[in-house]
């Protein structure tokens, strides 16, 4: 494997009505990473992952720079997933790992349960997609946004102060405010679209890792995703909230790359090739 | 001009701290505020001063749409708007019907939009005017669940299937992405030819101001942020971009809703009316957070970043929740006064907004039926008249008002190019 540095893959599909973007950083095998919504720039566990894998993170339409009406060619939840699919083949990262957070958890599994041959792992960051009327995922569209990073942390970290530049400010919001819609247009009202009925699909060896102190998503959705999803881990995060991979990032990718090295135990190597 | 008494169905009996004590008037709890009595008046009160005005010569009664809340409480204004109907038909007042928000961006039930005000329109004789706003966020999509980056698509999708239902001859399909309909084939369709006037409910946003000049449909603006600060700015946009599609001025396509308040003089106007004034903003508009009318979505990218490099088409919004009446007065906000000092406030701003038609809204927050009723009759007497003529000069036509009630025939929808659409 060749260090591909930084580089932007952009993947036509849907007939040629969208073009969707991947990052691509670091070497080794494929894994695809579907980022949670409205991140401004790779989280610190893309960077860790990078160090032994060619991390691809998955634009999700709508939130690549400059083509924020991406979103509108698609309508419901299964053009998501058969464009997501269409652009994980045709870029050839079919069998590679997969890596989601929240609703970027959720589409992976999503994607796992409709072609279960499709990843040879599946990693889930506290994951949305299921609904109890005992632990509502918290509303955070129509959140103010002073109450996003309590939402999103254990530990809130400190407002940053000091001189940013107006402008860039002003861009990075817009640009968090639309990816947030975007994300809304396929679980809003209610974050519930099936998945729970499908779950039983994914073969995948899936391990599941949650924030113990997650007001955003609560940690018990870790036990029903188990419960459907046959020989899947749990492991969660004493005072971490939704986003461990911001909150916990070395602790996370720790639980991550181990779990990793176990299936590579049961038959790949550290190149992700098979033994057998 | 064309003068409107405007009216909403205000919960009238909030504590005065309640804009304080509460996260907001669109997620007010009900059994801990609500009297059985006090949701009773709610609907009798509006019902006397709307037939107190029609009958005062008001030329139209509009009435919007607000779910799940205390400052509105009319989940659907065809409603209240068929009550209206019957009795105005019945005592042969000329006055139109005038439902002037039914979002269109919310309903997940276009085509029972369609019949209602079919049925409507056939009611009162002709008599009806349409108002299709796209929708606040807190209703289209928090009480009504549509994606907030849906709301405009399904507007539009919406808007086109009733404008269809109401105007085919025969029988169509609907394929829509919100909608499918195997055949449209409403009962009754209505009276006016081609259709009732349509009136769009906007708040500046330039991608709507095109489209209801490109649709040939009326303008309404409301005044709520402070008329004074934002009026200029909104006017100087819409005249801007009908000049950009050469559209020719008419006063008479846009339309402006104004709090007023009318007393013997400032004075008297500060004693009846301050207190009530201050409980409508604080506890309605000022009550809203502004989370709760922007989402994530809902707002295309350049729409959210001119809000955040020039919040001014919010006006005094920010401030409302603690606004006093003075403030609210100088913000213009309320138009508060002498008849003579209202009349000419109104003829001024009308004249330099272009607006020809002014939607009063002469009940609002606490106010109760009397005073209301008082502010109607005074309005109505010495105010009104002298509105009446500020356009007559220039002869426009009226394309958007019931022909029964002295409107000209509709525009095609395609604008007119003559000369441009400022003054």
């Amino acid at each position: 494997m060749t260090d591909t540095g930084s580089a932007v893959r952009q993947v036509e599909v849907w007939g040629g009505r969208l073009d969707l973007r991947l990052r691509v950083r670091g070497r080794g095998p494929a894994l695809a990473y579907f980022p949670s919504i409205g991140t401004p720039a790779d989280d610190p566990l893309v960077a860790l992952l990078a160090e032994e894998h060619t991390v691809h993170i998955v634009e999700f339409p709508g939130t690549s720079a400059g083509d924020p009406y991406a979103v509108h060619a698609l309508d419901d939840l299964w053009d998501v997933v058969l464009a997501h699919e269409e652009a994980l083949r045709t870029a050839g990262l079919a069998g590679a790992v997969a890596v989601g957070h929240g609703f970027g958890g959720m589409l992976a599994a999503e994607l796992a349960a409709s072609f279960p041959d499709l990843f040879s792992r599946l990693v889930l960051l506290a994951p949305i997609g299921l609904w109890e009327d005992e632990a509502p995922v918290a509303d955070w569209l129509s959140a103010p946004a002073e109450e996003l990073p309590g939402l999103l942390f254990a530990t809130p970290p400190e407002p940053v102060t000091g001189d940013s530049d107006p402008k860039a400010a002003v861009a990075a919001a817009v640009a968090a405010v639309w990816a947030m819609g975007c994300a809304g247009k396929f679980v809003w009202p209610v974050p519930d679209r099936g998945l729970d009925k499908r779950l039983h699909r994914i073969t995948a060896p899936t391990l599941l890792l949650w924030g113990e102190a997650d007001r955003l998503n609560p940690v018990s959705y870790a036990k029903r995703f188990a419960h459907k999803i046959a020989g899947s881990t749990v492991t969660t995060l004493p005072d971490c909230g939704h986003a461990p991979q911001w909150e916990r990032p070395t602790d996370t990718h720790r639980v991550v790359s181990t779990f990793l090295g176990e299936v590579r135990i049961e038959g790949l190597d550290a190149g992700g090739n098979r033994t057998s | 001009m064309k003068v409107t008494y405007f009216q909403q169905l205000p919960y009238r009996r909030l504590p005065d701290d309640f804009g304080l004590r509460h996260e907001s008037v669109v997620t007010t709890p009900y059994h801990d505020l609500v009297s059985p009595e006090g949701a009773r008046a709610t609907f009798g009160d509006a019902m006397e001063e709307l037939m107190h005005a029609a009958r005062a010569g008001f030329d139209a009664l509009a009435v919007t749409e607000h779910s799940q809340t205390s400052f509105d409480v009319c989940p659907n204004p065809d409603l209240l708007a068929a009550a209206l109907a019957y009795a105005t038909e019945s005592e042969g007042l000329e006055t139109a019907i005038y439902p002037l928000g039914r979002s269109l961006g919310k309903s997940r039930e276009p085509l029972r939009v369609a019949e209602e005000q079919a049925m409507l329109d056939c009611m009162t004789g002709g008599r009806l005017i349409c108002g299709f706003p796209i929708g606040l966020a807190y209703d289209a999509n928090i009480n009504n669940g549509v994606p907030p980056i849906q709301t405009r698509s399904r507007y539009e999708e919406n808007l086109e299937l009733v404008l269809r239902a109401w105007t085919a001859r025969e029988p169509f399909t609907f394929n829509g992405t919100f909608s499918q309909h195997r055949a449209v084939n409403i009962w009754p369709r209505p009276l006016q030819d081609p259709h009732p006037p349509v009136w769009i409910t906007a708040t500046g946003n330039p991608r709507t101001m095109e489209h209801i000049l490109r649709s040939g449909f009326g303008f309404n603006y409301f005044g709520w942020f402070g008329a004074r600060l934002t009026g200029p700015r909104i006017f100087r946009r819409f005249g801007d971009i009908a000049d950009r599609l050469g559209v020719a001025f008419n006063p008479y396509r846009i339309g402006f809703m104004q709090v007023i308040a009318v007393a013997e003089n400032d004075a008297q106007a500060e004693a009846l009316y301050g207190r009530h004034v201050e409980y409508f903003f604080r506890n309605a508009i000022g009550a809203m957070p502004l989370h709760r009318l922007m989402l994530p979505g809902g707002i295309d990218p350049r729409g959210v970043e001119a809000l955040l490099t020039d919040p001014g088409d919010t006006g005094v919004y920010a401030n409302m929740r603690t606004a006093t009446y003075r403030e609210l007065v100088e913000a213009g906000c309320v138009i508060a006064g002498s008849p003579d000092s209202v009349t000419e406030q109104l003829t001024e701003i009308s004249r330099e907004f272009g607006f020809g038609n002014l939607h009063a809204m002469l009940q609002f927050g606490s106010l109760p039926t009397a005073l209301a009723k008082e502010n109607i009759d005074l309005f109505a007497a010495e105010v009104l008249p002298r509105l009446r003529g500020v356009w007559e000069d220039e002869n426009h036509p009226h394309h958007w008002w019931p022909q029964r009630l002295g409107g000209a025939p509709a525009l095609d929808a395609a604008p007119v190019a003559t000369a441009g659409g400022t003054r």
